[in-house]
């Protein structure tokens, strides 16, 4: 209870010091403040995507039904941030570009990722049998994530994108040199929004197991 | 085992000669695609009409009707075998990984004489200007293997699902959106004779990277 509370303040105080106090980039102006909800969200996608690969290759070696838990509640969890920086991306956009959507590299990629991931459950929608579900919904989470580092590293770099890049090092030292305060409250949603996935992570692996019981019970 | 690399070998190749013999007495995949193929070809060029300024357009179209074309007949590779009741025999002869591999060779046989088809029609029906072959062939190659690669490691996944073929495009298609956007690009820097090299790292890298998932994932295809 005491650390949930704490999480709660915590991202609460970074997000307040980063929308009132923090200082703005020039160009960016106001639309700044976006990056201390859209990274983060952003980099916690690439965290779920990986757990969730992980856990699907520790199902295929161990064939243990707990990990499978932990692949599905990690795709889930991913699908929804990824949908949040998706929309924040594009209010961003539309307030920076113009546009909510012009299939920057940077846009086309997330868009990706989000078929991929929704392709994964229907898929997991579409198995009978936990074991059998299990097994094959690992085969494609494997295979997805292969995508996944071209979409997020690859492609963005090979082709001309608008997208700042304010947190990537080029030739070792900061394109823009990022504001101590900015990089404070950003680093501090950061740590708050993975904190926050893995707990939204034990919670949904907790229903799945619970569901499961339940349907024992039934027979 | 001794001799194990050319049991598998030979197994592989029977797998292979398997499929290419099946194919050959009834020719109903590879109807079904040059039909598939050249219909929707025809819808494409009927309703875009002569495109040969338009290299830019002709590159997303071209590789559409390639992708759809081939689609729909790629998910037989394993379906085929669940619903004529042959899997379990199948998988006494040979291991996953064979049968897998055979079936991938098969696929790729199979999708170069679709395109051998359909890729002379398109420059013809669109009046597209001739592209630098060397290059074009290695883009169309490149595709080719992942087109392959990924389609016959979710045929294999879709054959076991409630429902089987209607899945198959949902599921491969986000797979292979890299790979199109790679060589629609690429295709369409070719015709502009502008250097595609960067194009061609990624399909290759592309790949060789679903080609080696697949491989360590063919063994957990089917329970035991």
């Amino acid at each position: 209870m005491i650390w949930r509370i704490t999480l709660f303040l915590w991202i609460a105080a970074a997000m307040t010091f980063g929308l009132l106090k923090a200082p703005l980039v020039p160009v960016l102006e106001e639309t700044t403040r976006v990056l201390y909800f859209h990274i983060p969200s952003a980099w916690v996608t690439v965290v779920a995507l990986g757990w969730s690969m992980l856990h699907s290759i520790l199902y295929l070696w161990k064939r243990d039904l707990r990990n499978d838990d932990h692949a599905a509640a990690a795709a889930e969890l991913g699908l929804l941030f990824c949908i949040a920086a998706t929309v924040s991306g594009a209010l961003w956009a539309k307030a920076m570009w113009g546009a909510y959507w012009n299939w920057d590299p940077r846009e086309t990629s997330i868009f990706f990722i989000l078929l991929l991931y929704s392709a994964y459950l229907a898929l997991r929608g579409s198995i009978e049998g936990d074991e059998k579900r299990a097994r094959l919904s690992a085969i494609y989470s494997v295979v997805a994530f292969v995508a996944v580092p071209f979409l997020i590293f690859v492609v963005p770099r090979m082709y001309d994108t608008l997208h700042p890049n304010l947190i990537v090092r080029e030739g070792g030292r900061m394109k823009v040199e990022m504001d101590p305060m900015i990089r404070w409250c950003f680093l501090a949603m950061l740590a708050g929004f993975t904190v926050l996935f893995f707990w939204l992570q034990t919670l949904r692996v907790r229903v799945t197991r619970l569901e499961r019981r339940r349907q024992l019970a039934r027979g | 085992m001794p001799n194990g690399g050319s049991n598998s070998a030979a197994a592989v190749w029977a797998v292979l000669r398997k499929e290419c013999r099946s194919e050959w007495r009834t020719l109903y995949g590879l109807s079904a695609a040059l039909l598939f193929a050249v219909t929707s070809l025809t819808a494409v060029s009927m309703a875009a009409g002569r495109l040969a300024d338009r290299t830019d357009i002709l590159a997303g179209l071209f590789w559409i009707v390639l992708l759809f074309a081939t689609l729909t007949s790629m998910s037989h590779a394993f379906v085929r075998e669940v619903e004529g009741h042959t899997m379990l025999l199948l998988r006494l002869i040979a291991s996953p990984t064979e049968i897998a591999m055979g079936k991938l060779l098969f696929n790729l046989i199979f999708l170069g004489v679709v395109e051998l088809v359909l890729v002379p029609l398109f420059m013809i029906l669109m009046g597209a200007p001739a592209p630098p072959w060397g290059p074009f062939l290695a883009v169309l190659a490149l595709g080719t293997v992942s087109l392959a690669a990924s389609s016959t490691l979710v045929s294999a996944v879709i054959a076991q699902t409630r429902g089987r073929g209607a899945l198959f495009g949902g599921i491969s298609l986000p797979l292979l959106l890299p790979v199109l956007a790679a060589a629609v690009n690429g295709t369409r820097e070719l015709w502009g004779g502008h250097p595609i090299a960067s194009s061609l790292r990624l399909l290759a890298a592309y790949a060789v990277a679903l080609l080696a998932a697949s491989l360590l994932l063919y063994d957990h295809l089917w329970e035991d």
